[in-house]
């Protein structure tokens, strides 16, 4: 017997009621003084077995009337028997039995997952073969599949069906069901068996790919389909769905300083448009998480449809933001959650070694009006070179020196400055002087300056010969942002006049991100301690380069601003789909200790251990999240443990265990070879009948039954 | 608060009464003039016949006129008026002190207030009337008499009556028979729950030593009707025996033993010529009074 409803039957325990009051409620009797108790004794003893009678039928027909209602809400059902004796009838037969443990799985109907009803119809399946009927079970979710050959072993297939447990992850139960034929096939023992396959699942389009053939078993006289049994866990039912199948964020400077713009898609797998369906942009993980913005969205029926939120964060640094939908019965893919990281405000101090009136011919002009721009995370503030040497640059993260004379005195300064962290940016011009240069940077430069070139003749289009980038290292975090067409915007800089370069012996460390087409390094980048230095060998205005006026040099600049203070180090790898292996970077001296599920539980290092982790190298930690949402990691530093924000990251649900969109079951018995080959059992639309007959009608009339012999014994 | 006391005579009742005259059969003897008839021929206020004389007779009652003319000793008879001796045996013992609402009379109260109206109707016509109250014995008793002041221990008596102990009418029936010398009236009030069975065989006896039995039997309505719905804890109003039951569920026993037993009481009582009224404590005593005495007047026409 099974249960439509089985966590309803709790209610069962209205059947004590009746009990209950008898041993609980009693009323106590209240004491009377009367004349005639001789007659009342005489009563009692002539009517006291009718009575007795009469309360036991009461007492039966009231707990009946409770149990019988309860139990019908349950919706049981009978199973049809005889599968033992119907297999002596057709004889053995080696059975593989599939169960689906991807995620849409994890759908509660009734109050239950799927999943727990498919496993239930998969060890009833098992139950029902023969002794003599070899079996063997697949659990197909999101890990690699692993079928053992049919055995006799019965009681290690029913574990593996018993400790299955639903996977987040997308299961491809194509893939599945051909290893299992696989499996039936490679017993060679068993060849004389007919084969069979038993399929638990929620008959989700998704999973199926129908478009590949059929598995079938090689017999003597060619391909021989097996017997397929498809156990519909749903019943029959619709499985409609909503869900948040993508979630991107990208800096918008519309919502302000530090704004962001997320986009969700939505989708709604149903026959009924979602309307006026709640969205919310929840900021912030744990006690500290809130509801920044409240909106609805509208999604078609069996469609998507994308909404934008923008949202502005107050400071920089790691963020974790989360959009969901209203919870639906498949609740993991109802939120989809992102870590980024909001970029910090970089304090920048641009040394302007040529001053002008005019601004176009300033020497900082256009350096300064690309970090000030709308949105840029810098914050540039501008002094001449007299001024310089009053700065204090404890207080700033990159200094910017633009064709600045000489540094003086504070050249030794400026070197603790960057071996402290600090980014310096250095473009040259006509005020430079290489020696100067060498005399007072020093080993700061990356490379040692040269002379200075003019790039000869004209160009092929007839004008004026212009040395263009070449060799740009695209890869680097600080160019990484030119791909495709704006490209072009950096490789189509013209420049007349620069400074050649020289490496130094051993390299010195220095890595040439771009340069001109004679091979000459234009842009050369060099860590001295923790810091950076990136030398631009052209003039930061357009004396010698055009390429302050072009496109790309605005997103460049406050790239190389953002490279110097090392802020885009601060990235974070894309969200990955649930199953994917996953890279954690610890800093120096921290320690992984735990990772914090979305769920809140924390995962200690050894059960991380036992499901996976690895560490494959000193501050590089591997493992694979098994659930979606966002994970928090927890390290220690310094003695000290704590949730590091940094490395938070965030895991996206299977978008394709969203669409719960079900197979027609024709659909699926004619992929397996049509009816003569397979059957979908357990809804009201199985193609060959179900086997369980409904009980609950029975069970009502039952109880109908006992409220009218109650109404007549009290009568 | 104390509760008043109840008039045991009630003026409306004995209104009703006054155009009645309670009339006792023929065979009642007593040495009043009244309205009953004398089965004994002797001293009499009114003459009958003569008849001869014979040694024994009153030699004062010799017609002297009749010797003279016949020569013969005739001795005169008369037909003479006597009054009726009444014992009012009235039942105290402890079920008589039930009422199941208190706005009622008890049991008790209800057969005193019937035994003192008959008391009085009794005394008025010169009738002797006396009181015996009994509880698991003859607990009080006063002789019957037929003068006004004679009222007064009587009305004392049965207020001053207070319900307890077992039933045992038995021994007011020893102790009519040993004192009443004479033909009487015993009017019973009681419940007749008595733990003697044959207590009515009893009350045959005194009829068959010529005395008159009238049994009152008085019941509250709700020993009459059973109106109990909840589980209840019964208590014996006499011993120890105390019973839980659901009204509900034991009412219809309930009433088909009493009705049995109603139709055991009245059968006997007619087989034993003793005259039967059943009182409910809701009515008024008028319905019981007047009933009676008409079919008193009745049987003495």
């Amino acid at each position: 017997m099974s249960f439509v409803h089985p966590a309803l039957l709790w209610g069962l325990l209205a059947a004590g009621i009746p009990l209950a009051v008898h041993l609980f409620f009693r009323r106590r009797p209240r004491p009377t003084p009367f004349p005639a108790i001789e007659f009342v004794l005489r009563a009692r003893r002539e009517t006291q077995r009718r009575l007795r009678l009469k309360k036991v039928l009461l007492f039966t027909a009231r707990t009946l009337l409770l149990g019988a209602v309860a139990f019908a809400i349950a919706r049981p059902q009978a199973q049809r028997g005889g599968g033992a004796a119907a297999a002596v009838a057709r004889g053995p037969r080696a059975t593989a039995v599939v169960l689906d443990a991807s995620g849409s799985m994890r759908y509660r109907l009734g109050g239950r997952p799927l999943f727990d009803r498919a496993r239930q119809d998969a060890l009833r399946a098992l139950a029902e073969l023969a002794p003599e009927e070899p079996a063997t079970a697949v659990v197909c979710g999101m890990d690699p599949v692993q079928v053992e050959p049919p055995s006799f072993d019965r009681a290690a297939v029913r574990r593996v069906l018993e400790s299955a447990q639903a996977t987040a992850g997308y299961g491809d139960l194509t893939a599945c069901v051909t290893a299992a034929v696989r499996a039936l096939a490679a017993a060679r023992a068993q060849d004389g068996l007919p084969k069979r396959l038993v399929v638990a699942t929620d008959l989700a389009a998704s999973a199926w790919r129908l478009d590949v053939p059929a598995p079938a078993v090689d017999g003597p006289k060619g391909p021989v389909r097996p017997e397929v049994t498809i156990l519909d866990a749903a019943r029959g039912a619709d499985l409609p769905n909503h869900a948040v199948v993508g979630l991107d964020a990208e800096p918008d400077p519309a919502a302000g300083p530090r704004g962001y713009r997320f986009t969700a898609l939505l989708s709604n797998h149903a026959k009924e448009p979602l309307a006026d369906v709640p969205l919310s942009l929840v900021v912030g993980t744990g006690p500290s998480a809130r509801t920044a913005i409240r909106a609805f969205a509208e999604v078609p029926a069996n469609g998507t449809s994308r909404k934008t939120l923008l949202h502005a964060f107050p400071q920089g640094g790691p963020a974790a933001v989360k959009v969901a939908l209203p919870q639906d019965a498949l609740a993991d893919d109802d939120a989809r959650a992102l870590a980024i990281v909001v970029p910090r405000e970089i304090r920048a101090l641009v040394v302007d070694g040529a001053p002008s009136p005019v601004k176009y011919r300033d020497e900082a002009y256009f350096v300064e009006s690309a970090l000030a721009s709308p949105a840029s995370p810098v914050r540039p503030r501008l002094v001449d070179a007299e001024a310089f040497p009053q700065e204090d640059l404890s207080k700033v993260d990159v200094v910017l020196l633009l064709n600045v004379r000489s540094v003086g005195a504070r050249a030794a300064e400026l070197a603790r400055f960057v071996e402290g962290g600090g980014g310096l940016f250095v473009a040259v011009g006509d005020q430079v002087d290489p020696e100067l240069y060498g005399r007072e940077l020093g080993e700061l430069l990356p490379m040692s300056l040269h002379v200075e070139k003019s790039a000869a003749g004209p160009d092929a289009a007839g004008g004026p010969r212009a040395a263009r980038f070449a060799e740009v290292d695209f890869e680097h975090p600080a160019l990484s942002i030119f791909q495709g067409d704006a490209r072009e915007g950096l490789l189509g800089v013209r420049t007349s006049r620069y400074l050649l370069a020289k490496p130094r012996p051993g390299g010195g460390g220095a890595r040439v991100l771009a340069r001109f087409d004679d091979g000459a390094p234009a842009l050369v980048e060099a860590r001295r301690g923790r810091g950076r230095v990136l030398l631009f060998t052209s003039t930061a205005d357009h004396d010698w380069t055009d390429w302050p006026i072009r496109t790309s040099f605005l997103p460049a600049m406050q790239r190389f601003a953002g490279f110097l203070a090392g802020a885009l180090e601060e990235r974070r790898e894309p969200p990955a789909p649930v199953g994917a292996r996953r890279t954690i970077r610890l800093d120096d001296g921290e320690a992984l200790v735990a990772l914090v599920d979305p769920g809140g539980r924390e995962l200690g290092r050894a059960e991380l251990e036992r499901s996976g982790l690895a560490e494959p190298s000193a501050g590089l930690v591997e493992w694979t999240p098994r659930e979606p949402g966002l994970w928090q990691v927890k390290v220690r530093s310094r003695g000290e443990e704590r949730v590091e924000p940094r490395l938070a990251f965030a895991v996206t649900p299977e978008p394709r265990e969203s669409d719960t969109r079900r197979l027609a079951p024709a659909e699926l018995t004619a992929w397996f070879g049509g009816e003569g080959h397979a059957r979908v059992e357990g809804g009201g639309r199985a193609v060959a009948g179900g086997r369980e007959v409904p009980l609950w009608s029975v069970l009502l009339a039952l109880g109908v039954a006992a409220f009218f012999l109650e109404g007549l014994l009290l009568a | 608060m104390p509760e008043p006391k109840r008039p045991l005579l009630d003026p409306a009742v004995l209104a009703k009464l006054d155009s009645l005259k309670l009339r006792v059969r023929a065979i009642t003897e007593g040495v009043l003039t009244g309205l009953h008839k004398s089965p004994h021929h002797g001293q009499s206020v009114e003459f009958a016949e003569h008849k001869e004389y014979a040694p024994g007779d009153e030699i004062r009652h010799i017609d002297w006129k009749a010797y003279g003319k016949f020569d013969k000793y005739y001795v005169k008879q008369f037909e003479q008026e006597t009054n009726l001796r009444a014992y009012l045996v009235v039942d105290a013992s402890g079920s008589m002190g039930y009422r199941a609402d208190p706005g009622r009379l008890t049991k008790l109260e209800y057969a005193s207030a019937l035994a003192a109206s008959l008391a009085y109707l009794l005394v008025r016509q010169q009738d002797a009337a006396g009181l015996v109250l009994v509880q698991d014995r003859v607990a009080a008793s006063v002789p019957p008499r037929a003068t006004a002041n004679h009222l007064a221990p009587i009305l004392d008596a049965l207020e001053g009556a207070k319900a307890g102990g077992t039933t045992r009418l038995s021994a007011a029936v020893d102790w009519i028979i040993e004192h009443a010398q004479r033909r009487s009236s015993v009017l019973v009030f009681s419940d007749l729950f008595d733990p003697e069975e044959r207590i009515l065989k009893k009350l045959a006896q005194l009829g068959r030593r010529k005395h008159e039995v009238t049994l009152f039997h008085v019941l509250d309505p709700a020993e009459l009707e059973f109106p109990f719905d909840d589980p209840t804890l019964f208590l014996s109003m006499e011993d120890d025996r105390q019973v839980e039951a659901h009204g509900r569920d034991v009412r219809k026993g309930y009433l088909e033993v009493l009705h049995r037993w109603l139709d055991e009481v009245r059968r006997t009582a007619a087989e034993a010529d003793v005259d039967y009224a059943l009182c409910r404590t809701d009515r008024p005593l008028d319905e019981v009074l007047l009933p009676f005495l008409a079919r008193r007047e009745r049987s003495a026409a």
